[in-house]
């Protein structure tokens, strides 16, 4: 039996067990379901969870495991002959050649009558599991069905019960979350710290200079890398901080024209339109950025006498605004609708003008999705990489002049990632640090704006 | 038109046409042939009925007559409704008010309203009163404004609960201070006409006594017009009293009359508790 097929069987036991439950509840109480405790539903469940469940964990958890306990008996197999004395990195080269064997692909050792032996050990172990994996979890959920359906009595408080188990769901579904943010920042910190051995903490916060690149051999000539982070930081600041000067205003009086003054027909064919913006591929805003928008400045800075390299943080900044108008419109808007009717009213009853109530009223309610709009679009400025790659260039300028070409902590960490790479070179590690450095800011930017919100918001029921 | 109760056998008391005398001999504002439509429903319907310098009129009816309809009309705050249409003729001195030229905002400066559901904004108890007049600038200081919440909120009979808590939000508040918060809102801004809808449905006794105290001194100057359930509020605090059922102004007259001497058979059938 295949996994999915035994996936399948497990699904149908399951739903077979919320019918028997269902139809047994029904029958301890002769139809007369007011006599029950709880609902049928809830029987129905009730059986299911128990039928289910805990087949589906040891069904999840042996599939996990599986390939590697095999592996290591097929391992611990080995004659000693083959194994003594080989480095972990060979010995894994020889299991690769097993596995492969074994999955019948083409090897380079080819056809060696010890590896073969052991291939055919690991196929009879694999098949082995199988057989095993079948007959427990289908027994699991056969005794599971068999003795939950006891359960099924007209006081037993089963939909109690049950809710226990949606709420361990729920708790569940958001400890993963949790635990998936905290490996993702685990992995990115201990990289970075390996990093910092090798440059200090104060020179990558403090330093004016980026140049990441190194010698790579000893008798190479090269410069020796810098790695001042700050360049990078204010590259970042300043393409974000064009792009939310561009999208703030834009995105807010749009979503305020559209939740306030706009008619239902015009509404429902602006707003999808506006959505639109945000469904483009950065890439072809980085078209735009480049062929389009950056010569336009270059030529009209010229003309005003105004030195503009042909890649300008302006250039990108524009366009990465117009990328993110949708994220603050649309959540505004959002927002601004959901402020109810009365509250317009009342502000309107008392002789305030529409912009009035605007200001006074309907903002300060909505406020709390308005900075989370602004908040998504920020982080989307402040991670956006492509459109930067394309007009902002790759020189880590120091510079607060939005005509010169400047460069962001993401575009560094993809040209640092890119090609072939050392992974234990500063250069390598230093992408770590900078994405390291990338979520502790945008961390103290949700946190401020989380304050600013609790203190401000005017809550409306 | 004006029936006396001697010949009250010529009234046909089954007709939907109003009876007694709609007219005001110094009207405030004038309706005529009002009828109020949501979408294809029609809410109110013919209403002729003017409303007195300094005079309260109370407006009663069972629920769902179109009391609230009508009364929205008066400051056009059916505008804001989606699929509302009111026609026919209002005029406020002599001005249409549903004149494409009507100065909206400041006709609502003029005729205020308090909701039959209190709708506090979700700022502090102070910021709910200023609001009227900081937009109006009525006060130029701080201390002007705190004045006028002050005696706005004391007129309410609000003013000893919240004095403490003024700024705590006005939502936080019970569904009767909402009430009176409301009421304090709307008579902050000095308004001349006063719409009140049902102003006293969650208010105690002591609380209804304040409000329709505040009601006879705003009488002294402006014009009331008030929406309600009890009848012997309406005894107490109006001049006439209009009847409205079923999108019909089936009666109007002089308080005491319609109390006590109802001339149509629905008004008698509602008053009397035989409807409603
Ligand atoms: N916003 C609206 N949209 C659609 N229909 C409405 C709306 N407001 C009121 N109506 C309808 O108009 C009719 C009159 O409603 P209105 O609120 O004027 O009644 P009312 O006399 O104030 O009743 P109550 O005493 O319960 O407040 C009702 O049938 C109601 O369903
Ligand atoms: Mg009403």
């Amino acid at each position: 039996m295949s996994t999915p097929a035994l996936a399948l069987a497990v699904a149908l036991l399951t739903i077979l067990g919320y019918w028997i439950g269902r139809r047994r509840s029904f029958a301890v109480v002769a139809n007369d379901t007011s006599k029950l405790h709880s609902r049928p539903t809830y029987h129905g469940f009730y059986v299911a969870i128990w039928c289910g469940i805990p087949a589906a964990f040891v069904f999840f958890f042996w599939v996990l495991f599986e390939g590697y306990l095999i592996t290591d008996l097929v391992v611990a197999g080995l004659p000693e002959s083959v194994v003594g004395g080989l480095s972990a990195d060979r010995m894994n080269l020889v299991v690769n050649d097993i596995l492969n064997l074994a999955s019948g692909n083409i090897v380079a050792t080819e056809s060696d009558p010890m590896l073969r032996a052991a291939a055919d050990h690991y196929i009879q172990l694999q098949s082995m599991s199988r057989v095993a994996l079948v007959v427990l979890v289908l027994s699991l959920a056969v005794a599971g069905m068999g003795l939950s359906l006891r359960a099924v009595q007209p006081h037993n408080r089963v939909r109690n019960r049950v809710e226990r188990v949606v709420q361990i769901f729920l708790i569940g579904s958001s400890t993963i979350a949790v635990f998936a943010t905290i490996g993702i920042v685990l992995s990115v910190l201990f990289e970075a710290i390996r990093f910092f051995e090798a440059v200090p903490l104060s020179e990558f916060l403090f330093g004016l200079q980026w140049s990441p690149q190194m010698a790579i051999r000893e008798d190479q000539v090269g410069s020796s890398g810098a790695f001042g982070a700050i360049p990078l930081f204010a590259g970042t600041l300043l393409i974000s901080f064009i792009a939310m000067l561009v999208a703030v205003p834009v995105g807010l009086m749009s979503a305020i024209y559209l939740g306030e003054y706009a008619s239902r027909k015009v509404r429902a064919l602006v707003k999808p339109l506006l959505e639109v913006l945000a469904g483009i591929p950065t890439v072809v805003y980085g078209f735009f950025a480049a062929l389009t928008v950056a010569p336009f400045i270059r030529d009209n800075g010229s003309l005003l006498g105004l030195d503009v390299s042909s890649e300008s943080a302006l250039a990108a900044g524009l366009v990465m605004g117009i990328m993110i108008i949708p994220f603050v419109s649309s959540l505004s808007d959002d927002v601004i609708n959901a402020v109810p009717q009365a509250m317009r009213d009342g502000s309107e009853a008392l002789g305030a003008t529409r912009s009035e109530t605007i200001k006074k009223v309907v903002i300060p309610a909505a406020l709390p999705g308005i900075v989370g709009g602004i908040l998504l679009a920020v982080s989307r400025a402040i991670g956006e990489t492509m459109i930067v790659v394309m007009a902002a260039g790759l020189a880590a300028n120091l510079t607060a002049n939005p005509l010169e070409a400047v460069t962001t902590v993401t575009v560094q960490i993809v040209t640092l990632l890119v090609g072939d790479q050392e992974f234990d070179s500063p250069k390598t590690l230093a992408a770590f640090a900078l994405g390291l450095m990338l979520f502790i800011v945008t961390l103290v930017l949700n946190v401020i704006a989380l304050h600013v919100v609790r203190r401000y918001r005017e809550q409306y029921e | 038109m004006n029936q006396g109760s001697a010949d009250k056998t010529r009234v046909d008391r089954t007709a939907r046409k109003t009876v007694g005398d709609f007219t005001h001999p110094d009207p405030r504002i004038t309706c005529r042939n009002v009828s109020v439509h949501y979408g294809d429903k029609c809410a109110v319907r013919n209403v002729d009925l003017d409303i007195g310098r300094n005079e309260v009129i109370a407006l009663i009816g069972p629920s769902g007559c179109g009391k609230s309809s009508f009364l929205r009309c008066l400051n056009r705050m059916n505008d804001t409704i989606e699929g509302c249409r009111v026609s026919g003729e209002f005029r406020m001195d002599g001005n249409d008010l549903y004149d494409p030229d009507m100065d909206v905002v400041l006709l609502r400066a003029q005729v205020g309203i308090v909701f039959q559901k209190p709708n506090p904004f979700p700022k502090s108890i102070f910021d709910n009163v200023a609001y009227g007049p900081r937009i109006h600038g009525l006060a130029q200081t701080r201390a002007g404004v705190e004045e006028i919440v002050e005696t706005s909120l004391k007129r309410a009979g609000l003013w000893e609960e919240v004095k403490d808590y003024l700024n705590d939000p006005g939502t936080s508040l019970s569904g009767g201070q909402q009430q009176r918060l409301c009421v304090a809102r709307a008579i902050a801004v000095n308004p001349e006409v006063v719409l009140m809808d049902e102003p006293c449905s969650a208010l105690d006794p002591i609380a209804t006594a304040r409000i329709e105290e505040l009601i006879d001194e705003l009488s002294e100057l402006y014009s009331i017009v008030i929406v309600t359930h009890s009848m012997q509020q309406a005894a107490r605090v109006s001049e006439r009293t209009a009847y409205f059922h079923l999108g019909d102004l089936i009666e109007v007259g002089a308080t005491d009359e319609v109390f006590t001497k109802p001339q149509h058979k629905l008004t008698e059938d509602y008053i009397t508790g035989r409807f409603g």
